[in-house]
C-alpha cells in the first residue's frame, strides 16, 4: 500500500527546508540517534525498505518510495507516528516497541516542523492545472474560409498551425453509413443510403441526423457507452458470480433515457440520489443502481463483523470511485490509502466521498407485476425488484479517515463534502438534513453539485465524452481523468466552447450530436495522405475522420441486421444466445442453457446479452467489449486471431450468412440472375454500389461453387444456395464490412 | 477436419503479404515497455526482447487452488504436536476465516517430514517424487497476503490487486515480452479437472488490457481451442474458397486504402488464425509423445493422469515458445481443491497424489530437455491454512503466512527462504509479499516491475502497483 503522494511530498520539503532550525537541531541530536538504534538497520545504508531511508533529515522527510511519511507539524498525521505506535500495521520496529519518551522526542520533532500549506485541514489547495479552473467562454475564431460551425473554426485555427488541410468531405453513401453506425450501432439499409444520395434538398443530411437521433436504436447504442462507464453486468462476478435477476432494469434505465434525450443533471441526480430525488418513482429508484453495478462477493464474505466492514468499505471504493471518473473525471479512488500522488486531492477528499455514501445500503425493492413500486402494505405477488442503493432515515453513518485505507487504523473525523480545492466555490461542507428528512440528503447535495452549470469538471467532461464516442479519441484521450496525470486537451478552447453549449442547451445531449455531427469536421473523407500522415499520424488535430473498426456488439448487431433476422424487441432481462459447449463445460457456476439452435429471441442487439462478468459473451469478448469490472472510458481496439477464428468458424455466423443467402433468394424472387443477387448482397453488407469487378468476382466465385456442388451430388437448388452462402459468409468478413469509413 | 493451407490464405496476394501486413506481424517497431496500442500499429503479440538481462524465458505456473497448507507440505512445526488440541499463544480469532468454527486449538500435521537433497529442504512424506527435486528449489515460507478469503487472494496472486479487474501476471508478461509463436495463443490455462476455480475466467483476464493479452483456457478434449475449426458442412474446399475470395477483396481494399495499418493487421490475423489451427492441434497432440515419457508424468496411473496431461501439455507449450502457461491443481469449490475446512488428511492425500509424480516429471524433463535453465516454474495457492484446527479435522484458510517455490530460469536452488514462527502463524524472517513475488518474476524475465507500467485513465498502472522488491537471495 503506498503511503502519501508525491505532490505533498513537495510541500512538506518545502516547509521544511523553510525554518525551523529548532526542528534540525532536534533532529540531530535526538531524532537521528533514536532512528539510528531502532530503524536504520532496513531503512538506511545498505537496505532501504521501501524505498525508506532514515539516515538524515532530508531523507527522512523525503519518505518511502510510496510518499513521504512525515506531514510537518501534524504528528497525528504522520505516518511514522502510527507505525510505531502500538496499534501500528506493519508495526515499527518488527520486533519490539519504542518507549514513551523515544515516540516523545518524535512527535515533538514533528511538531516543531513548519506547518505544510495543506489540504487535510481543509484549506482549499491551489492548483492552475486548466481542468481545474472555470471553463473560459471562447468564441469560435472568425475569418475563416472553411466550415460549417464554430466547430470547424476551431479545428481549423489548430490544423493551420500545423500547416495542415482539412480533407474535402466525404461522398454520401460514405457519410449515411457513418452517421448511422454511429447513432444507432446499425447499418443503414439499401434503401437510406439511395435516398439520402438522391435527395437534391439541401437539409438532407440533417434530416438524416434527425431521423437516426429519433430512433429507438439511438439509446441502444449511446446506452451502451454508458453501460461501459457504469461497469454495468449481469452477475457479481467474485466467487461464484452471482446472477443479478433485476440488473437489467438498469440498463433499460440508461437505453430509456438517452432516448428521452434527458437532461444531463437529471441523469446525474436520478443515478447519484434517486430516492431523494424522488423516493416514489420506480425510474428514480431504478437508477441508483449505478450504485450497485460494482462487482461483488455477496456469498461468500468472511464471516467476522470486521471482514463485512471491510467488504462494505471495498463496495463503496468502488461507487467512489466509478462516480469520480465517470462524472467528473477525476481519479479520486486514487486516495483512498494516501493523498493523490499528482492531484491536489488529499486523503480526506477520499474520505468526505465516503461520509456522502457512507449511510447508503443495498436495497432489493419490491414491484408489482407492472413493475411500479409495490405498496408498503401489500406483499408483492411477484418476485420481481430493482436494485437500489439508497438510505434508510437522516441519520447519518459517522465517517473517520483510515490510515492507508486500513479499517483498524482509523484517522480524524471527515464530513461530506466536495474536494478541498473546490471549496472556495462550493461548501466544502454540505447541509445537515433539514427536519423531517427521510435521509441525510449528502448524495443529492453532491449531485447537485455535479450537476451544477459552473461545475468546471462536468460539462467539459461530459462533451468530451461525446466528442470521442464520434471520432474514436477525446479531445481530452484520458477521457477519466482530468487530473494532472492526464492527457492535455489537443483543442482546449474548442472543448470549453462545447461545455458552455451542452450548459446552454439545458445538458441535453442530442443537441451536442447533432452540432457535431453537421460540423465540416465530422463530414470529411476518412482517406489518409502521405504528408498529413507524417505530420500527424495519429490524426489527433482530425485532418481526416479516422477510420474505425465496429465494436464487437456493432459486429454481431450488423451481422444479424444485413442477414435479416435482427429482433427488434427492446429492453426486458437479459438474452442468452448460443455458447459452444466447451464453455459451458468449463465453468460450472453458470445458469446459461444449452442452446440448441438459436432463434428470434437470440436475434436481438448485443446490448441485451446477459452479462455474466466470469464468462463474457466470446465475440464480444473478443472485440473488446469491457470486463465490467471497472468503468470503461475507452474500449482498446485490439486484432487478434481468435476475432478471424470466431468470424470464420463460429456457428453463428454460418447460420446467419445461411439466413442473409435465403433473405437475398426471397426478396430477389424465383429465378433472379447470379449477378443481380450479388450485386443486393453487397449493397446489404458495405452500403453502398459494389466496386468495379466485385459482382463479376462474385459471380465467378459462386458458378465455381455451386458446380463443385453439383458434382459432389448435391441437387441445383441447394448447390446454388450454399454457393450464395458463401458469398454472404465472405463479406461478413470483410474489412469493409467491420470498418466505418 | 477441413484444414486451411497456407497456399490458400496467400493465393491471391502474389509473393504473400503486403508489406504493411508483414511488418505488422513482426512488429517491427515495437519495444519494450511500449505505450499502449490503442490502435493495431505493431502486431500486440509480436516478440519483444527483453529490456535486461533476463535468465527465464517463460513460465509455468502450477497453481494449487484452494489454498495448500504450508504446515503440512514445506514448513514442518514440531511445536503444533507438543500443543496439539491445546491453544497456541500467536492466535487471533480475526484471523480465523471460519469464524466460530475455528477455535484456538492446534492441530498436529499428520505427515512425516525429511530433509532432502543437498541443501536438506523440509518436505513432507506426501510429496516423495517432488523430494527428488529438492535441489532444484527455492522455497519460499514466508509468504504473505492480504485476504483470507478465496476470491480476492486469488485475485492478488493473479493480478496483484485483491480487487476485479487487473490484468493478470501472464497477461503483463506477454505484454511485456509478446510471444514467441504467434502460432499458439501467447497465454495458455490449463483447468483442473474439476472445473475451473472461482473467479472464473476473470482469473487468467487482461483487465484493461487488449484483448491480446487474455489467458486462453485450451479444452482437455476436442479442439483446444474454440473456432479453431469451421462447422460441420463447411468443407475444407468451401473454407479455402471462402479465403481466397476474402483476401482478394481485402486486399483491393487495402490498396485503395493505403497507409492504413489496422486493415493490413487484420488481414494478417487471418494468416495467423490459419497457422493457429495447425499449430494448437500439433501442440496438444500426445501420441508423439513415448511410452517413458507419458510414464513420467503418471498418465499412465489414473489419481495422476489428468494433472499429469496438464503438466505434459505446459512442457508441449513453452518449448513452442509459448510465454505463459498457468495449470491449475484444484477447481470449483471446497474438497476438489486444496481447501481442507472438513478434513485435511483426506482433502491433501488426495491433492499431493494427483500433482506430486507430474509435478516432479515435469521438473525432470524441462531439464533433461535443457529448459529448466531459461523456464521458470511457480508452485503455490492464494493463502496457506491455520495451525489450529477448524472443526476436528480440517484448516482453515491463512494469509499472515504460507509457501511457495520456485524452480528454474535464474533461480537459485536449494534455497529455503524465510522463516514462520513455531506455529507457522507469522512470518518472522524476511517476509515476501505477492508484490515482491511478482517483482521476482518480472525481474527473472527481465523486466523492471517499476518500468513494465500500462496505461489506463491516464495512470501507469504496474502489476506490482507501489511496492514490490526483488528477492535477491532466490536469484541464482
Amino acid at each position: 500500500m503506498a503511503i502519501a503522494c508525491r505532490w505533498v511530498a513537495g510541500v512538506v520539503l518545502l516547509a521544511g527546508t523553510g525554518g525551523a532550525s529548532a526542528a534540525d537541531s532536534l533532529f540531530d541530536e535526538k531524532v537521528k540517534p533514536l532512528l539510528a538504534t531502532h530503524c536504520v538497520e532496513c531503512h538506511g545504508g545498505a537496505k532501504t525498505k521501501s524505498g525508506l531511508d532514515l539516515t538524515t533529515r532530508e531523507r527522512t522527510l523525503k519518505g518511502a518510495e510510496s510518499g513521504p511519511v512525515v506531514v510537518a507539524g501534524k504528528p497525528d498525521e504522520s505516518l511514522l507516528v502510527h507505525l510505531i505506535g502500538e496499534k501500528g500495521d506493519p508495526h515499527m520496529p518488527p520486533k519490539g516497541q519504542l518507549s514513551e519518551a523515544e515516540t516523545r522526542v518524535i512527535r515533538t520533532w514533528i511538531e516543531g516542523l513548519s506547518e505544510p500549506p495543506t489540504v487535510a485541514a481543509g484549506k482549499p489547495a491551489k492548483s492552475d492545472h486548466w481542468a481545474f479552473q472555470k471553463p473560459s467562454t471562447p468564441k469560435p475564431p472568425e475569418g475563416r474560409e472553411w466550415g460549417r460551425n464554430g466547430i470547424d473554426s476551431f479545428i481549423l485555427a489548430r490544423l493551420d498551425k500545423a500547416g495542415l488541410r482539412p480533407s474535402a468531405e466525404a461522398d454520401r453513401a460514405t457519410l449515411v453509413r457513418r452517421a448511422t453506425f454511429d447513432l444507432t450501432g446499425l447499418p443503414p439499409t439499401p434503401e437510406e443510403v439511395k435516398a439520402f444520395v438522391e435527395d437534391p434538398s439541401p437539409d438532407a443530411y440533417e434530416r438524416v441526423i434527425d431521423r437516426l437521433l429519433a430512433s429507438p436504436g439511438y439509446g441502444e447504442r449511446w446506452g451502451r457507452h454508458w453501460l461501459d462507464l457504469a461497469r454495468y453486468a449481469d452477475s457479481g462476478g467474485f466467487h461464484n458470480d452471482l446472477d443479478r435477476p433485476s440488473a437489467w432494469r438498469y440498463r433499460d434505465y440508461v437505453i430509456k433515457s438517452f432516448n428521452a434525450d434527458k437532461p444531463y443533471g437529471q441523469f446525474v441526480r436520478e443515478q447519484l440520489a434517486g430516492d431523494e430525488v424522488d423516493p416514489a418513482s420506480a425510474e428514480a429508484l431504478t437508477a441508483t443502481g449505478f450504485g450497485r453495478n460494482g462487482p461483488s462477493n455477496d456469498d461468500n464474505v468472511g464471516k467476522t463483523a470486521l471482514d463485512r466492514e471491510k467488504y462494505r468499505l471495498d463496495e463503496l471504493d468502488d461507487v467512489i470511485s466509478t462516480t469520480s471518473a465517470v462524472f467528473l473525471g477525476l481519479t479520486l479512488g486514487c486516495a483512498r490509502c494516501h493523498d493523490h500522488k499528482y492531484d491536489p486531492l488529499p486523503q480526506a477528499d477520499y474520505y468526505r466521498f465516503l461520509a456522502v455514501f457512507n449511510s447508503t445500503v443495498k436495497k432489493e425493492i419490491p414491484l408489482d407485476a407492472d413493475g411500479r413500486l409495490a405498496g408498503i402494505t401489500k406483499q408483492p405477488k411477484t418476485k420481481s425488484t430493482l436494485m437500489a442503493l439508497v438510505e434508510d432515515g437522516p441519520k447519518a453513518r459517522p465517517t473517520r479517515l483510515l490510515w492507508r485505507g486500513d479499517v483498524k487504523n482509523e484517522g480524524p473525523a471527515v464530513e461530506p463534502g466536495v474536494p478541498v480545492m473546490f471549496s472556495a466555490v462550493a461548501p466544502a461542507r454540505f447541509a445537515a438534513p433539514a427536519s423531517g428528512a427521510k435521509t441525510t440528503g449528502q448524495r443529492l447535495a453532491l449531485a447537485d453539485w455535479i450537476a451544477a452549470p459552473e461545475n468546471p469538471l462536468t460539462w467539459r467532461v461530459l462533451a468530451n465524452r461525446v466528442w470521442q464516442y464520434h471520432f474514436g479519441r477525446g479531445i481530452v484521450a484520458s477521457a477519466s481523468n482530468f487530473g494532472i496525470s492526464g492527457d492535455r486537451p489537443t483543442h482546449p478552447e474548442l472543448l470549453d466552447w462545447l461545455a458552455s453549449e451542452l450548459v446552454a442547451n439545458g445538458g441535453k445531449i442530442k443537441l451536442l450530436h447533432r452540432l457535431i455531427m453537421t460540423s465540416a469536421t465530422y463530414r470529411q473523407s476518412s482517406r489518409s495522405n502521405t504528408e498529413a500522415a507524417a505530420v500527424d499520424p495519429d490524426v489527433t488535430l482530425l485532418w481526416r475522420m479516422p477510420k474505425r473498426r465496429l465494436e464487437g456488439e456493432a459486429v454481431r448487431d450488423a451481422v444479424l441486421a444485413v442477414a435479416g433476422t435482427l429482433n427488434p424487441k427492446m429492453g426486458g432481462p437479459g438474452i442468452k444466445p448460443k455458447l459452444p459447449a466447451e464453455m459451458l463445460v468449463a465453468s460450472q457456476r453458470n445458469k446459461w442453457p444449452a442452446v440448441t439452435k438459436e432463434g428470434p429471441e437470440h436475434w436481438r442487439r448485443s446490448v441485451y446479452v446477459y452479462v455474466k462478468r466470469q464468462m463474457l459473451f466470446p465475440m464480444l469478448e473478443l472485440f473488446d467489449a469491457p470486463g465490467a469490472s471497472q468503468t470503461c472510458d475507452r474500449r482498446p481496439v485490439s486484432t487478434l486471431p481468435t476475432q478471424a477464428l470466431v468470424l470464420m468458424n463460429d456457428e453463428f455466423m454460418n447460420d446467419q450468412a445461411g439466413r442473409f443467402a435465403d433473405r437475398l433468394l426471397r426478396e430477389a424472387g424465383a429465378g433472379a440472375p447470379p449477378a443481380a443477387l450479388a450485386e443486393r448482397a453487397l449493397w446489404l453488407a458495405l452500403g453502398r454500389a459494389p466496386a468495379e469487378g466485385r459482382v463479376a468476382d462474385a459471380v465467378r466465385v459462386m458458378a465455381a461453387q455451386s458446380a463443385a456442388y453439383r458434382a459432389a451430388g448435391k441437387p441445383a437448388i441447394d448447390a446454388d444456395r450454399d454457393a450464395l452462402i458463401d458469398l454472404c459468409h465472405v463479406l461478413l468478413n470483410t474489412n469493409e464490412f467491420l470498418y466505418v469509413e | 477436419m477441413p484444414r486451411w493451407t497456407r497456399r490458400d490464405m496467400l493465393m491471391n496476394t502474389g509473393a504473400g503479404f503486403g508489406g504493411l501486413a508483414l511488418r505488422w506481424l513482426l512488429g517491427s517497431d515495437a519495444g519494450a515497455y511500449a505505450a499502449a496500442p490503442q490502435a493495431p500499429r505493431v502486431n500486440p503479440l509480436a516478440p519483444k526482447p527483453p529490456p535486461l538481462a533476463a535468465k527465464a524465458k517463460r513460465v509455468i505456473f502450477l497453481f494449487m487452488y484452494g489454498g495448500p497448507s504450508h504446515l503440512d507440505l514445506f514448513d514442518p512445526k514440531p511445536a503444533l504436536t507438543k500443543y496439539d488440541g491445546k491453544p497456541i499463544p500467536v492466535f487471533k480469532p480475526e484471523d480465523a476465516f471460519m469464524g466460530g468454527k475455528t477455535r484456538n486449538a492446534a492441530m498436529a500435521s499428520p505427515y512425516k517430514f525429511a530433509r532432502h537433497g543437498q541443501a536438506g529442504i523440509d518436505i513432507s512424506d506426501r510429496y516423495p517424487h517432488l523430494a527428488t527435486c529438492a535441489d532444484d528449489l527455492c522455497v519460499i515460507r514466508s509468504m504473505h497476503c492480504e485476504s483470507n478469503n478465496h476470491a480476492p487472494a486469488l485475485f492478488q496472486m493473479q493480478t496483484g490487486s485483491r480487487f476485479a479487474g487487473r490484468p493478470s501476471m501472464g497477461s503483463w508478461v506477454t505484454y511485456g515480452l509478446g510471444s514467441e509463436n504467434e502460432n499458439l495463443p501467447a497465454y495458455v490455462v490449463l483447468m483442473d479437472h474439476q472445473g475451473a476455480p472461482v473467479n472464473g475466467a476473470l482469473n487468467w483476464s487482461n483487465g484493461f488490457m487488449p484483448a491480446a493479452y487474455q489467458g486462453v483456457p485450451f479444452r482437455p478434449t476436442g479442439d483446444p481451442i474454440a473456432y479453431l475449426n469451421p462447422p460441420p458442412g463447411v468443407t475444407d474446399q468451401r473454407q479455402r474458397t471462402r479465403l481466397d475470395l476474402l483476401g482478394k477483396w481485402n486486399e483491393e481494399h487495402l490498396a485503395a486504402n493505403p497507409g492504413e495499418s489496422a486493415l493490413a493487421a487484420r488481414i494478417a490475423s487471418y494468416e495467423l488464425a490459419y497457422r493457429m489451427q495447425s499449430s494448437a492441434a500439433d501442440a496438444v497432440d500426445l501420441a508423439a509423445e513415448p511410452a517413458s515419457v507419458r510414464e513420467l508424468y503418471g498418465l499412465d496411473q489414473k489419481v495422476t493422469s489428468h494433472f499429469g496431461r496438464n503438466c505434459l501439455l505446459a512442457r508441449r507449450l513453452v518449448e513452442r515458445g509459448v510465454r505463459f502457461v498457468q495449470v491449475y491443481s484444484g477447481g470449483n469449490e471446497g474438497p476438489k481443491a486444496w481447501d481442507a475446512h472438513d478434513d485435511l488428511k483426506k482433502n491433501h492425500d488426495l491433492h499431493c497424489a494427483e500433482t506430486d509424480k507430474p509435478i516432479a516429471g515435469l521438473l525432470k524433463d524441462l531439464k533433461s530437455r535443457g529448459l529448466l535453465d531459461d523456464t521458470l516454474v511457480i508452485w503455490g495457492g492464494e493463502f496457506g491454512r491455520t495451525p489450529t484446527a477448524e472443526g476436528g479435522k480440517g484448516r482453515d484458510h491463512h494469509a499472515k503466512a504460507f509457501t511457495m517455490w520456485m524452480a528454474g530460469g535464474g533461480i537459485k536452488g536449494g534455497t529455503l527462504y524465510g522463516a514462520t514462527d513455531d506455529f507457522g502463524y507469522n512470518v518472522t524472517e524476511h517476509p515476501v509479499s505477492v508484490p515482491d513475488l511478482h517483482a521476482t518474476v518480472l525481474h527473472l524475465l527481465g523486466m523492471d516491475h517499476k518500468r513494465l507500467t500500462y496505461p489506463f485513465m491516464g495512470r501507469d498502472f504496474r502489476l506490482t502497483d507501489v511496492s514490490g522488491e526483488v528477492i535477491q537471495a532466490a536469484l541464482a
